[in-house]
């Protein structure tokens, strides 16, 4: 579904000269996307590839000095219940968020299509409000409001005598506001001239809504979806300022256990859990693709499905 | 793009789909085990939450205390801050009741009984506080010695790399009037309490004056000064020491004592001025609605015992107020004279102790002039 | 509910639009609804009701009724223009540096389109601090700071404490909120236009121009306003990257509610900014959408 690498032979168009210089262009701009992408990519990494070395500093506390090759920091973690339990605490965190975030992002992007303008545009403006807050304020606001309604004193508290408290539930529900903003916002944009056609046929066709969303609507959001999941994670978990002060006791995550280590110094174990995540993801990740490349292949190359594995379902989603 | 192919590619992905709820429900019942799993820990069994910076507390006494008061790993739990800032405002918010233990440094003691978020300590279940330095207690910071148990204390002071810093500076007064000539290499903690000392101090003032004149005379050595800073940096202060791209501090001693103890920077020196300086301190209390009160008493306790005391100084490298545990600490240690400030500078009054005057107007002013007004 | 409606579908198409029924449509919208109400309405309430109100003796809110807050929220301008500066430098750079990315992966991507897209966002999930130490180990002077004092022989050469270092910090952290709505947008184009544009003899620029900056337009708006805003609030980048010499409105922001405890004060630069950004976004949205034949709601 690619462009072509090479356009249309001259032959079939009207502008031979013309299409003679698109050519010699045509092959200096696949190098130089191929090469800028290269570049960010690299970018990117480098710095992780820092962070994995150094995850083998032998320093006794300062990360930033190197003292020698060592896997001291690989035994401290494989020990340290505290730190395995703020990896534990930020997975949760961070699917929990990850999931409500794309659930209700979605289900808000889908619904706003149909609402009234006076119900949408507050919706809208709620949505960009809830980008635009800083993030010490609306972590210090949302503390005071989950304060004075299910702290120790507050008003739910007093009057149900259960007291909910600080914990995953105060964290999660704090970070899931900016990623429904976030999940909402990549699903419209998705959806923006998405093509009716379909949708329409489906109806004429005499099919629910809820059909015509499962096998129209929902193929052609996917990657919109899926992007919005990965971005929620992966703010959820590496998130600092909102946790940091909705959170209870014993939910301390990652980003909240390196930041309180700055005041002796940052030591190699968050460096260690970092190598160890990469680790175990970028192995599902192309182990993963391997795999289902081989089952595809050997179910037998039906029409349309091609080899590739959820990624090129994903792909072609649509069309 | 046939027919056949949509139906089957569409059928893919409700199998995909299946796996994804199955996953849905598990992420679901794991959450839910695990965040029941971590409120379980309130009940009657023995358990202590502590809030603290990170990695302040051995973890050898950790262990030795969970052991000996037989808590169970899920029942300790330690969370961090990493600044009094942030506890305070997450106390201030509202978040109390949650923690039995902090560690917040001195000077905020009296704001956080004044809001009521201390409770006070029964001393008859901390015996071991007899052994602690008298010139500790009835201190300005609890005056009656009701809410705190020091920890640990060190000063604020200069340092340098006497490679490339080759005046001999003693006084605040000589560190301002070398900086032009280092210009853009040197560092200063991000805090205002401490670099107000050096200004007033060089001026022969208390380092917690709010006096108005005084401390307009002290904004105009800082706005002198700012041009000049590399960098505002509490944390990893030592970084560009360590790499001479800055060469003069406003520091604690925190890294510096490593860099001294290097081959490779032994020219580190860290000085206390001669015309005083300020001296910080570290101090347990006891959290306000403490859910485990008698247990945070235990803990109180336990860490001043002389050894377990020793052990917390060999790893944090701070001084000790418990006189008790000198004897078992390292005397390489006992000698370093970043770590344990010698007794005649204690006893010369050239230490003075830190006043949270930060909500004064004025010195709010001048510290964010200056902050933003750092580096060319 | 589903079953009746087919049989309302068989009478004339016009009369009723197909499609779910208003109670589903309201129940699709409720959960995000709430949690704008009590978890976005409710606080920015008392951020309002705090801007109005004095500090307490040890800091915090302590009640009353002042505007005098808002006096001094805003006598002084420098943080804000850093903040700007920053921020659009910052967003420009992810644009130039993010849409052909986007591009090379919905386009030339293949089947491994997914997996470029979730490789981009695995170096997020170290930690924010450890992967910003990498940097200053990297442009530090055991890094590329040393080679530059070796070439320069100047012994003050820096790389760390300047603007550059903090765009690039910046630059680094916001890419994938750039990339990721525009590749959603571009993911959806359909190639055949493109090759209809060339076959019609347009060039290259021309193609782009009109085909595919169009279709990408959606993205490029999201994504532009997803890096910008956050962007305008960044302290910590700044502050480790640029060894706090950029002193921006988020600096400005922590001082007051951590240093000085004035939640108040704090609470009504907050507000001020949010009221800025609010009517600035507006404006943008409103330039960039009135171009739009809006075949149906525009993207907002």
């Amino acid at each position: 579904m690619s462009a072509p690498a090479v356009p249309i032979p001259a032959q079939q168009t009207m502008r031979g000269r013309a299409k003679q210089g698109v050519d010699h262009t045509a092959g200096l701009v696949e190098a130089w996307l191929r090469a800028h992408t290269l570049l960010v990519y690299a970018f990117l990494y480098v710095p992780i590839i820092v962070v994995v070395v150094y995850s083998f500093n032998g320093t006794n506390q300062r990360v930033m000095h190197w003292e020698g090759f060592s896997l001291r920091w690989y035994e401290f973690v494989a020990q340290n219940n505290e730190v395995q339990r703020y990896l534990w605490n930020s997975v949760v965190v961070g699917l929990g968020t990850a999931i409500i975030s794309t659930t209700v992002g979605t289900m808000a992007a889908l619904g706003l299509q149909r609402v009234p303008r006076f119900i949408r545009m507050p919706f809208d403006a709620l949505t960009y409000v809830s980008v635009i807050v800083p993030e010490l304020v609306i972590a210090l606001a949302t503390l005071v409001f989950f304060a004075s309604t299910i702290g120790r004193d507050g008003i739910l508290t007093n009057a149900t005598g259960i007291t909910l408290g600080f914990g995953y539930h105060t964290i999660i529900g704090a970070l899931s506001l900016f990623n429904i903003s976030l999940t909402l916002l990549l699903v419209r944009a998705r959806l923006s001239g998405m093509d009716r056609t379909h949708v329409e046929a489906s109806y004429d066709l005499y099919a629910t809504p809820i059909r015509t969303f499962w096998q129209i609507t929902l193929p052609q959001l996917l990657p919109a979806i899926v992007a919005g999941f990965l971005l929620s994670f992966t703010f959820a978990f590496d998130d600092y300022l909102i946790t940091t002060f909705v959170n209870g006791q014993g939910t301390s995550t990652l980003p909240l256990y390196v930041f309180g280590q700055i005041k002796r110094g940052v030591n190699p174990s968050t460096n260690v859990i970092a190598t160890l995540m990469l680790l175990v993801t970028l192995t599902l990740l192309i182990g993963g693709q391997w795999l289902l490349g081989r089952y595809a292949r050997r179910s037998g190359g039906r029409a349309g499905l091609g080899q590739g594995g959820v990624a090129e379902i994903v792909a072609e989603g649509g069309t | 793009m046939a027919d056949q192919g949509i139906g089957e590619h569409l059928q893919h992905i409700g199998e995909t789909r299946v796996s994804r709820r199955g996953f849905l429900a598990a992420s679901g019942f794991t959450a839910m085990s695990a965040y029941l799993a971590a409120c379980g820990g309130g009940g009657s069994a023995p358990a202590l939450f502590m809030y603290n910076w990170a990695d302040y507390v051995d973890l050898d006494n950790i262990a030795e205390f969970k052991k000996r008061f037989n808590i169970s790993d899920a029942n300790f739990t330690y969370d961090t801050y990493p600044s009094n800032e942030e506890l305070f405002a997450k106390l201030q918010g509202g978040a109390t009741g949650q923690y039995d233990i902090c560690c917040p440094t001195a000077e905020w003691t009296p704001a956080l009984v004044e809001e009521g978020f201390l409770e006070k300590i029964d001393w008859s279940k901390v015996p071991n506080a007899k052994y602690i330095n008298p010139q500790f207690k009835g201190l300005w910071w609890d005056p009656n010695d009701e809410y705190q148990l020091p920890k640990d204390w060190g000063t604020t002071g200069i340092s340098m790399r006497t490679k490339v810093v080759t005046e001999d500076v003693r006084t605040w007064k000589d560190f301002f009037d070398i900086a032009p000539k280092y210009s853009g290499r040197i560092v200063i903690v991000d805090s205002p309490g401490d670099v107000f000392t050096a200004p007033l101090k060089a001026l022969g003032y208390s380092l917690n004056s709010v006096v108005p004149e005084e401390l307009e005379q002290a904004r105009e050595l800082l706005m002198g000064l700012a041009p000049h800073v590399l960098a505002l940096n509490s944390d990893t202060y030592e970084e560009p020491m360590k790499t001479e791209e800055a060469v003069l501090g406003l520091t604690w001693t925190g890294g510096i004592d490593e860099l001294i103890s290097d081959p490779s920077t032994a020219d580190t020196k860290y000085v206390i001025p001669e015309d005083g300086t300020l001296y910080w301190m570290d101090t347990w209390v006891i959290l306000k609605g403490a859910p485990h009160l008698e247990m945070a008493h235990n803990w109180l306790n336990f860490i001043h015992e002389p050894e377990i005391q020793a052990r917390e100084t060999e790893t944090n490298a701070y001084a000790t107020p418990n006189d008790e545990a000198k004897k078992y600490i390292d005397p390489a240690i006992l000698a370093d004279t970043t770590i344990f400030v010698p007794q005649e500078v204690v006893d010369s009054g050239l230490l003075e102790a830190a006043k949270d005057v930060s909500l004064d107007p004025l010195r709010q002013e001048i510290w964010e002039q200056f902050k933003s007004s750092i580096g060319g | 509910m589903a079953a009746a409606a087919p049989a309302a579908e068989v009478r004339p198409r016009a009369a009723t639009a197909p499609g779910p029924s208003r109670l589903v449509t309201a129940l699709l919208v409720l959960p995000a609804g709430l949690w704008y109400l009590f978890l976005l309405v409710l606080p920015i309430a008392i951020v309002l009701l705090f801007s109005v109100g004095n500090r307490g003796e040890t800091g915090g809110y302590a009640g009353g009724f002042t505007l005098d807050n808002y006096q001094g929220a805003f006598r002084n301008s420098g943080p804000f223009v850093t903040s700007l500066y920053l921020a659009i430098a910052g967003t420009l750079l992810c644009l130039l540096i993010g849409l052909p990315l986007a591009y090379f992966i919905a386009t030339r991507g293949g089947r491994r389109k997914t997996l470029f897209i979730i490789l981009l966002v695995v170096p997020f999930w170290t930690s924010f601090l450890i992967r910003t130490y990498a940097w200053l180990i990297l442009l530090g002077r055991d890094g590329l700071a040393g080679v530059g004092v070796d070439l320069t022989g100047n012994d003050a050469f820096r790389l760390l404490g300047t603007d550059a270092a903090v765009l690039l910090g910046l630059t680094y952290g916001y890419l994938p909120l750039m990339v990721f709505p525009l590749y959603v947008t571009l993911e959806r184009m359909d190639r055949t236009l493109v090759e209809a544009s060339k076959d019609l003899g347009a060039g290259r620029w021309a193609t782009f121009r009109q085909v595919t900056l169009p279709i990408a337009l959606p993205g490029l708006i999201t994504g532009s306003i997803l890096v910008f805003i956050p962007m305008m609030g960044e302290y910590v980048v700044p502050q480790i990257l640029g060894y706090g010499q950029t002193f921006t409105i988020g600096s400005a922001l922590v001082l007051r509610f951590l240093e000085f405890r004035d939640w108040p004060a704090g609470s009504a630069m907050a507000v001020g900014l949010i009221f800025i950004m609010f009517v600035t976004i507006t404006f943008y949205l409103w330039f960039t959408n009135r171009g739009r034949r809006g075949r149906e709601q525009s993207v907002v």
